[in-house]
This record gives C-alpha cells, sequence and structure tokens, in this order.
C-alpha cells in the first residue's frame, strides 16, 4: 500500500513534467492544427540553454528561466515566421496541411544535428546545483524535491497559460484564430501573425519544461526525440488542443509507467501506455478532456 | 680500340644505370601506395559518443604507424582511413560495408560497435573475402557464424559475465562478506539480453537468488520505478548493462533513492563512457565496471598513449578506444607479414597473428591470437571500482589481484 | 489535404485542356503523335531499366539503386491510402515488419519457400490493415496520423518483448538472422544484386501498373472523392469506408511483399529497424517529396530523397557526423515550402512540354505561358 502510493506520487509528479512538455505542443496544434514534429527538438534546445545559462553563471537552475523563456519565444516567432509560414501561404485553403509535418520533420533533424555538430554527442549533467538529488523523506517514503518543483511549474503554467486565453485581448485572438481563421481575419486580426506568436507560446512553455527537466535529467543532441512520441501521446489522451488533458494526459501516463513496473517488467508498461491511447481515440476521439478541436 | 671499348662500356654503363633508375621509378611509387583501411562506426544517432572515441583512437594509431614510416614489407605503404556512419543502424551498416569494399576498394574493414550492426554487417565481408576486424562488439554470436573472415580482439559477452561471477566469488571471499541475493537490470536490446541470459545461468549454476530481472526500454525518460523495484528487492548486488543515457540516468536515480547495496556491478558501455563519471560525480563512488583496459594498466607504452590520446582529444582512453587503437597494430603487423594487399594473403596473416609487443600492445593481457573461429583467445578483463583518490574520482583497477593497482584495497561492502 | 490536391490539379487539367482548346482544335493526327511519342518513351525507359544492371557494374550503386526501387515500390503502395485515400498513415513499417518476420520465421523454422512466406506475410498483414483501418478511419487529419504511429510503436514493443510466439520463435529484441546458406530462386537468396535488382524491378512496375489501374477505376474516383469531401460523397452513396478499407488492404498486402523482400535482401531483420518509424516516416517524406496521389509521385521522390540521403552521408558522414541528416532535413523543407504538392509537378509540367516538342506541336506558346505563370504563382 505504501509502495502503491509512493508510486502513485512519483507517477504524478514525474507525469506533470511529461504534460508541461506536451504543453506546448498542444497550444501549437490548438492553433495552427499542425502537428509539430520538431517539437521535441525544441525542448532539446531549452535545456542546452538552461544547461549553459546555470553551467556558466551558476545559479539557481530556475533562474535561468529568465533567460529561457524570452529566447526560446523569439526562437518559436521567427522559426514559424521563417520556415513553417511560406508553406501556410501556399496551402491557405487547408485545413490541416499535412506538408507542415514534413517541414516540422526537417526542423527536428536539423536541430538535433546541428547540436551534435555544435556541442558534440556529450551527455551533460549540472553537478551542483541546489536541487541535484535533493529527497524528502516522509517515513518510508522518498519523493523527489526536482521534480516537486517540475510539478509545481507545470501547475503554475498551465493555469497561467489558461488565463491568458481566457482573459487578455491577445489570448482570446489567438483563440478566434484558432476556431475559425478566415472570420478572424474579416476581424481585422492578423493570421500569420498569430501563428507566430503562438508558435512562440508554445516553444517558451518548451523552454520552461527544459528547465524543469536540467536539474535532474541529461542533456545531449537526441534528448528531444524521447520525449516526442510521449508528448504525442500525452497529448491525443487528453484532447489535442486542451491545456488540462496535456497536464492530466501527462499524469496518467506518469502514474502507469510509476506503478505498472510493480506487476510487470518496465518494457510491458510502455506497451500498455500504446493500448491506453489506442482505446481512447477509439471511444472518445477528441480526447479524455477535450472538446472537439478547441479549448 | 680500347678507348673507344671503354667509352661503349661506360656508355653501356649508364645506360643501364639509368634504365635501373628507371625501374626504380615504380618502385618508389610504389612506396606513396596506400592500404585502405574502412571503419564502419556510429558517428551520429545515440552511440555517438563511443564512435568519436573508436575515430580519435583510430586516427591516433594510424598517425604513428605512418610516421614509423608505414608497411615495411609493402615499401612503407601508409595506412588510408575510410570512414562511413552507421548511425546505429544495421541497414546502413550492410550498405557501408558494400560501399566500402565496392567503391572504395578497402582492403581490410572494422567496426562496427554496436552487435546489431556488427552482426550483418560482418556477412557481408564474408561474402567478399574481405577481412574484418572486429575491435569491440561482445555479443558471441559475431564469432559464432562460422565466418572465415572475422576476427574479434575484444571477449565475447559469455567471458564477460563469466570474469563478473569469478569477480564475485573472489569479492567474497577477500572480504568475508556474504553474497546471496542478486538483482540484473539491463536494456532491452541484443547486448543486454544476451548478457542477462548468462547471467541467468551463471546464477542457478552459483546457487545466487536472482530477486530481480528487469529489463527496461533504453528510451526511458523515468527509471524510478526500476529503481524503486531494486530498492524493494532488497537485493545484495545490482548487475547492470546500460547505454551512456540510462547508464547516467540509472546512476544519479540509484543514488537519490539511497538504495543500500553492497556492490553494483556494470558491464561497460554506458558505464564506462567518457562524460559517465563526469555526468554521475560521487554517485558512481564504488560502482565496479568490467572493462578491457584501464588507463592503471601496468603496460609499457599505456600510461603514454593515454597521455597523448588526454592531450590530442581531452579524454582518458577507455576500453573500447583501446581496442580499436590495437586493431590498427593488429592490421599493421598482419599486412608485414602479408606483405601483400591481396585480402585473401590479409586474412591468412590475421588468422596467424601472434602479437605480443610493440607499441599497439598497450593491453592488460600477454598477447593476441586468433582461434580458429576467429575471437582473440587472450582477451581478458579487469573490473576496476570507480573511488576517490587525489586526483578526483578514478577508475581503479582492482581485479584479478595481480593488475590490482599497487596501495589500493576495494571497497566492500558499498559503505 | 489530397482533396485539396487532386482540386488543384484537376483546376490545372481544365487549364491544360483550355489551352489546347485555344491553341486551336488539335488534329487527331497530332495527338495520335503524342500517344505515339508517350508511348516510345514508356518502352525507353523500361528498357532502360532492364539493361541498367550491365552498365552500372558497381554493387555499391547496384545496392543504392535496388533500395530506390524499393522506397518507391514502398511508396507506391503507401500511396494507395495515403495518397488516393486522403489520409496520412505514418505506421506502414508494421507491414513490412509482418512480411519480413512472417516468411523469414516460415523459412527458418519451417524450410517454407519465402516467396510462399511472401504471400502469406502479405495476406496476414492485409488482415491486421483491415483491423487498424476499421477503428482508424474514423479519425481525422492529425488524429488518423498519430493512431497509426501508435499501433506501429506497440506492436514494435510488443515483438520487443516477446521470445516465443506460441510455436513461433521471435526472438525478441535480438531480431533474426538468415544463414546465406544455399542461394536460388526458391530460397530467394543470390549470390549477386542483379536478381533483387529485376525481382523488385518487376514488383515495382506491377504495383505502378496496378495503381494506374486503380487511379481510372472506380474505386479510385471513390477514394479521391471520399478524400477530397467524405460527407458529399457519402450523399451521393458512395461507399467511402468501403473503398477506403479496399484501399488499406491492398495497401498492407503489398506493403508486407516489400517486407519479405527487405529481410531477403539484407539477411537481417531486427524489431528496431524494421519496424521502425524512421522507416513509416521515410515512406511519408517520399510520397509528399514526390508528390501523394500521383502515380510518378513515389518513384520520383525516392529518386531525389534517397541519392540525397545516401551521398550525403557518404561524403560528410566522417568529417562532420550529423550534417547529412541537417542537409535530409533542409531538402525536406525546401521541397515543401517551394513545391508544396511534390516534385511531380513541374516535372509533369516538363514532361508534356518535351513531349509536345517531340510529337511537332509547336504551336502552343499561350500554354506555355499559363505554365510559367502557374509556376510563379506556385
Amino acid at each position: 500500500m505504501l509502495y502503491f502510493l509512493e508510486d502513485t506520487i512519483n507517477g504524478i509528479l514525474m507525469g506533470s513534467i511529461y504534460g508541461l512538455t506536451a504543453l506546448g505542443l498542444t497550444i501549437i496544434f490548438g492553433v495552427l492544427k499542425v502537428i509539430n514534429f520538431a517539437h521535441g527538438s525544441l525542448l532539446m534546445v531549452g535545456m542546452y540553454l538552461a544547461y549553459w545559462a546555470v553551467a556558466l553563471t551558476g545559479v539557481h537552475p530556475y533562474l535561468s528561466l529568465v533567460v529561457v523563456i524570452p529566447v526560446m519565444f523569439i526562437f518559436g516567432y521567427y522559426l514559424q515566421d521563417i520556415v513553417i509560414k511560406p508553406i501556410f501561404k501556399a496551402e491557405r485553403n487547408v485545413r490541416e496541411p499535412i506538408t507542415v509535418i514534413i517541414v516540422t520533420t526537417g526542423v527536428w533533424y536539423i536541430l538535433d544535428n546541428l547540436t551534435l555538430l555544435v556541442f558534440g554527442p556529450q551527455y551533460r549533467v549540472i553537478n551542483d546545483n541546489p536541487l541535484r538529488g535533493k529527497m524528502v523523506e516522509i517515513g518510508e517514503m522518498l519523493i523527489s524535491v526536482p521534480k516537486i518543483w517540475g510539478c509545481v511549474t507545470a501547475v503554475i503554467t498551465a493555469v497561467l497559460i489558461y488565463y491568458f486565453f481566457q482573459y487578455t485581448r491577445l489570448g482570446r485572438a489567438i483563440r478566434a484564430t484558432s476556431l475559425d481563421r478566415d472570420a478572424a481575419s474579416l476581424a481585422g486580426i492578423n493570421q500569420y501573425k498569430i501563428y507566430n506568436i503562438a508558435f512562440g507560446i508554445g516553444t517558451a512553455v518548451s523552454g520552461i519544461a527544459a528547465v524543469t527537466l536540467v536539474p535532474f535529467y541529461n542533456t545531449y543532441p537526441t534528448v528531444g526525440v524521447l520525449f516526442d512520441i510521449k508528448g504525442f501521446i500525452i497529448v491525443v489522451l487528453g484532447g489535442l488542443g486542451s491545456i488540462t488533458g496535456a497536464i492530466l494526459g501527462g499524469m496518467i501516463v506518469g502514474i502507469i509507467e510509476s506503478v505498472g513496473p510493480q506487476f510487470m517488467t518496465a518494457t510491458w508498461t510502455e506497451a500498455i501506455v500504446y493500448g491506453l491511447f489506442l482505446l481512447v481515440l477509439f471511444i472518445k476521439p477528441s480526447g479524455l478532456f477535450g472538446v472537439k478541436y478547441d479549448w | 680500340m680500347n678507348k673507344t671499348s671503354f667509352r661503349q662500356t661506360s656508355i653501356g654503363a649508364v645506360a643501364a644505370l639509368g634504365l635501373l633508375c628507371l625501374s626504380l621509378g615504380p618502385v618508389s611509387s610504389l612506396a606513396a601506395q596506400t592500404v585502405k583501411v574502412g571503419n564502419i562506426i556510429p558517428l551520429s544517432g545515440p552511440s555517438a559518443t563511443v564512435g568519436q572515441q573508436g575515430k580519435n583512437a583510430r586516427e591516433m594509431a594510424v598517425a604513428e604507424i605512418n610516421e614509423a614510416g608505414g608497411i615495411k614489407s609493402l615499401n612503407g605503404a601508409k595506412l588510408e582511413l575510410i570512414y562511413a556512419d552507421s548511425e546505429s543502424k544495421p541497414e546502413k551498416g550492410v550498405a557501408e560495408a558494400e560501399r566500402l569494399i565496392n567503391t572504395e576498394k578497402v582492403n581490410v574493414l572494422t567496426g562496427c560497435w554496436n552487435s546489431s550492426v556488427t552482426y550483418p554487417t560482418t556477412a557481408v565481408a564474408e561474402r567478399y573475402g574481405i577481412p574484418f576486424v572486429v575491435p569491440v562488439s561482445v555479443a558471441d554470436k559475431i564469432t559464432d557464424q562460422g565466418f572465415k573472415n572475422v576476427f574479434r580482439i575484444a571477449a565475447k559477452d559469455s567471458w564477460w559475465t563469466r570474469d563478473q561471477f569469478t569477480f564475485l566469488k573472489d569479492l567474497q571471499t577477500e572480504f568475508g562478506s556474504e553474497i546471496k541475493k542478486l538483482a540484473f537490470v539491463y536494456e532491452n536490446g541484443d547486448w543486454g539480453q544476451g548478457i542477462a541470459g548468462n547471467w541467468k545461468k551463471l546464477a542457478e549454476e552459483a546457487g545466487y537468488e536472482v530477486v530481480l530481472d528487469e529489463p527496461y526500454p533504453s528510451t526511458a525518460t523515468d527509471l524510478s520505478p526500476v529503481v524503486q523495484k531494486i530498492r524493494r528487492s532488497r537485493a545484495d548486488v545490482l548487475m547492470m548493462v546500460s547505454n551512456a543515457a540510462d547508464a547516467i540516468l540509472l546512476t544519479n536515480t540509484l543514488a537519490e533513492y539511497k538504495v543500500k547495496l553492497k556492490a553494483m556491478i556494470s558491464s561497460g558501455g554506458g558505464h564506462a563512457d567518457p562524460s559517465f563519471i563526469e555526468a554521475t560525480g560521487r554517485n558512481a563512488q564504488y560502482l565496479f565496471d568490467i572493462v578491457e583496459w584501464e588507463t592503471d594498466v601496468n603496460r609499457a607504452g599505456a600510461a603514454e598513449a593515454n597521455a597523448k590520446y588526454k592531450s590530442l582529444y581531452g579524454s582518458n582512453l577507455t576500453g573500447e578506444a583501446v581496442d580499436a587503437y590495437l586493431a590498427m597494430y593488429i592490421i599493421k603487423d598482419a599486412l608485414e607479414r602479408a606483405a601483400s594487399l591481396d585480402p585473401a594473403k590479409i586474412r591468412e596473416a590475421l588468422a596467424q597473428t601472434d602479437l605480443a609487443q610493440g607499441p599497439g600492445m598497450i593491453v592488460g593481457y600477454d598477447k593476441v591470437m586468433f582461434n580458429d573461429k576467429g575471437q582473440n583467445q587472450f582477451a581478458s578483463l579487469v573490473m576496476v571500482q570507480v573511488n576517490k583518490t587525489d586526483n578526483g574520482l578514478e577508475r581503479i583497477t582492482v581485479w584479478p589481484k595481480s593488475a590490482r593497482r599497487s596501495g589500493y584495497s576495494p571497497v566492500f561492502p558499498k559503505p | 489535404m489530397t482533396g485539396k490536391k487532386s482540386s488543384g490539379f484537376s483546376v490545372e487539367g481544365v487549364d491544360y485542356e483550355k489551352t489546347g482548346g485555344i491553341t486551336g482544335p488539335e488534329s487527331d493526327n497530332s495527338k495520335a503523335n503524342r500517344k505515339k511519342i508517350e508511348k516510345l518513351l514508356l518502352a525507353a525507359t523500361l528498357a532502360a531499366t532492364l539493361v541498367l544492371p550491365i552498365v552500372v557494374v558497381s554493387p555499391t550503386y547496384l545496392h543504392i539503386i535496388i533500395l530506390i526501387l524499393f522506397y518507391a515500390y514502398l511508396t507506391s503502395c503507401w500511396n494507395m491510402v495515403g495518397g488516393f485515400a486522403g489520409v496520412l498513415p505514418l505506421g506502414h513499417s508494421v507491414f513490412i515488419g509482418c512480411g519480413a518476420y512472417t516468411s523469414t520465421i516460415l523459412s527458418l523454422q519451417y524450410g517454407l519457400s519465402p516467396w510462399l512466406g511472401m504471400i502469406i506475410g502479405g495476406i496476414l498483414a492485409t488482415f491486421i490493415g483491415v483491423l487498424i483501418a476499421l477503428p482508424t478511419f474514423k479519425l481525422r487529419g492529425a488524429y488518423f496520423a498519430l493512431a497509426t504511429i501508435a499501433f506501429a510503436e506497440g506492436i514494435r514493443v510488443m515483438i520487443e518483448n516477446i521470445d516465443y510466439l506460441g510455436p513461433f520463435n521471435l526472438n525478441g529484441p535480438r531480431g533474426l538472422q538468415i544463414p546465406p546458406l544455399n542461394t536460388g530462386f526458391t530460397s530467394f537468396m543470390f549470390e549477386t544484386k542483379e536478381p533483387y535488382y529485376y525481382i523488385i524491378l518487376v514488383m515495382l512496375i506491377a504495383i505502378l501498373t496496378l495503381t494506374w489501374f486503380i487511379s481510372r477505376s472506380k474505386l479510385g474516383f471513390y477514394l479521391s472523392a471520399g478524400g477530397e469531401e467524405p460527407e458529399a460523397a457519402m450523399a451521393l452513396g458512395v461507399n467511402v469506408t468501403r473503398a477506403k478499407l479496399t484501399a488499406m488492404a491492398m495497401s498492407s498486402f503489398f506493403t508486407a511483399l516489400a517486407g519479405t523482400f527487405y529481410a531477403q535482401f539484407s539477411l537481417f531483420i531486427h524489431p528496431k529497424s524494421i519496424i521502425s518509424l524512421d522507416l513509416s516516416f521515410e515512406i511519408a517524406f517520399i510520397a509528399l517529396i514526390g508528390g501523394r496521389g500521383s502515380i510518378a509521385g513515389p518513384v520520383l521522390g525516392a529518386l531525389l530523397l534517397r541519392p540525397v540521403s545516401d551521398f550525403s552521408r557518404i561524403y560528410f558522414g566522417d568529417v562532420l557526423p550529423g550534417l547529412h541528416l541537417v542537409i535530409f532535413g533542409g531538402v525536406l523543407i525546401l521541397v515543401m515550402i517551394y513545391q508544396p504538392r511534390g516534385i511531380q509537378e513541374p516535372l509533369t509540367r516538363v514532361y508534356k512540354r518535351v513531349v509536345d516538342r517531340l510529337a511537332g506541336i509547336s504551336v502552343d506558346e499561350p500554354g506555355k505561358k499559363v505554365g510559367k505563370s502557374k509556376e510563379a504563382t506556385a
């Protein structure tokens, strides 16, 4: 029973971090209606940024957010503006341009391998940071402190994003575009600018996720790939485009991964996650917490 | 009359000399000849760090060989390295082998580190009759295919596991502390499954209780569930097979959860990666790792080679790198004896390798000789312990006792 | 998406017809001339492919060419669903794995000729394909793509965890090796590469012919109608689901045949490489780069992408590790930005112009202009 509780807590904590990594994906999908296959690579870029910010200055890992968020936002903004926008323009009649998937995959290959070229294949870990290896002990139970930080950050980020989209002018404009981009254009909203901003926000959120990972995780060129497929699964489980769905979907995956191995080998939990994913897809394609195609 | 005949003879002599010079011409152009060594290694993708180590070591060895005058029996022919990136993918390895053999016309091949790549790739070399030197790829089956052109320098995985269990036994006798329960944790791949299969047999024979037998996907993003299982299994000794990213994650997570173990024994690979100690720091302390080679090996030239390597590439030589380094010298030795670029002759020479000395022999064992399957029968392994010394965290040879660093006593059980 | 694409096409088709109209009612003579020349060109291409192995003596290049044909074949199979039916399957490597594993296990354990195993694998894959398609075809766009990824990944994970499936030895993550013992036609194993070349060539020609027939059949019409406007098509009484299922069944059957070919060609199969996302993605890349839903698209896509990936790896793989994948990614992006409908579109235009020139239709200057201005706007 104690084991079960311990594993569930770990699952929720780790899962909320998964949810945070998927949040950027879901924001971008919600607005652009495009699966961003470069999403893991954006996370990787964020991790390198955070790693270097902390390694060079020696500050608390979470202080690197000051650098990571704006830099990632600008990066995402211009990535969309320069690379992805031309395709949207060429395929403006298509609701879900599949060609964009190919382009984002191209971005993925380029980012991962440029990083390999520039930084080499080494694994990087920040050893001396105040969060590293810290555990809370409650009786027999051990809970990881950096994961608690990550979980709290995930929840705060999700809440802020939610309020941003619900109650700010810009947020509402973005939502309007996501619901009906033609109508939004008619209402004087610059569709492509909105796309740039949404992509920037999604990228910045990936940056936040990267900061939560850096205190206890390795940074290396292909690290994003591990979170890629996981992100897609979480996002569909929770409902594509749903913010709460991403966090809760992440937690579900986290709990399966954490509790499952007590009953089987860890390799089988992967299969269970895929099974659940397909089950949800067939029974409720809009996801567990999603409303059809919008927020 | 005499004079003219003298002149004639002298003209004749000059002409003859000239002819001799002309005939020497091709000889001197022979000296510029090169021996092409094709290397299929993972330079990008998940095993890129290991591939880079192997590439560095090969380059250092070949530079030394060429500076020392190349292959003397081939008039000082130089070795030329040609690399191909396998990306750790079998199909890429196979395609690259085809290319290196047919287009680059390599005389000999080496590679591929990932057993799953080496396995099908050696089959290509066998088909074309090109000798293939495998520095390190541990799967037993690589030399059990009945191929005539495959020569493996490193020990095979049944030897790795055998030595790990002998070490375990010796450890108990030396320290009088009993080990009963073992936990096996390994990456779910060709390599991990191969080693774990042997472990299970050996554990049964030796009467240990296996309390955990856990494969995990090496793409796992969170290993704390696996670590929890280890912790709850109350095992005495944890034995691991990991690639680099997961080795780091596993070691750090084990330390976070304060898992109490008498010893942790790993199987090289990720645990021997140059960035492993840096990325795990104190968490790796007291870990036992099995390797082919360690920087403190008691062998002439080893320290110098390591120092040179470190100054060139910034990290210590790893077991994998030393095997790659030695591979170049073995090829050189075989070429000297073959005195030919004919693959069949090189193969014959490789099969008769009996290399005990020379600049490349910085390994821990006495000599290199291949058995009829192409396995280096002298390959042996050492156990090292990661511990703090005056130089910070270091890998220190502890087993076999004859090779133990003088003045060092292994720490067991783990405090 | 294909809907859009094919509608774009039909617009262009109208343009061409119009230009034909403007240039004056084409005489039956020149039409016949064009047909003749097209036939001649086809025959010449066929002849060229037949004698290719005699010209290309280097097994390396033949190996690369075989893989080009292999990918063109796979992509043509994919095209039946991904191109005509207007969805984006990203898990086709499952069928490749199914074919490869079935024929390999049957030949290793029961000594069955891989040719028979190939058919059995194909039939099995058809069942799996329909099984996947039944629920997933209800999904749209991104959901369908993600569902197929999850299917493929789920099956890969299962195979990696299973050593024995009943009496069949899958050998888990270690994969299966085919010992190169008895070469010959019945054992589908050859010393040289030429036989493999001709086998995959025949397979490719067969699949291209089949695609050609489909695109001209009722099924092809139903498929593209269903891809374009499923509701409208259904309202018109077209059984879109059945058409899509038929396409999926055919697609998975033929994809599985390629799996057997791959197993026999490389003599080693291994879940991580054969049921991999990389492979599934590459098929989709080739289709989109070449031109989805067109017959020539898969071939053109494979002709462009395979050499890019092979030669950049060969030339940069050792000096600057990773650069070859940067180049590959760059090519993907550039083609998609400048030719979102794939390279078949401009190439078809060039081809038509060449045929016209050869057929002696020189009066079609306006046609050219239309073509050019279209290019500029595209």
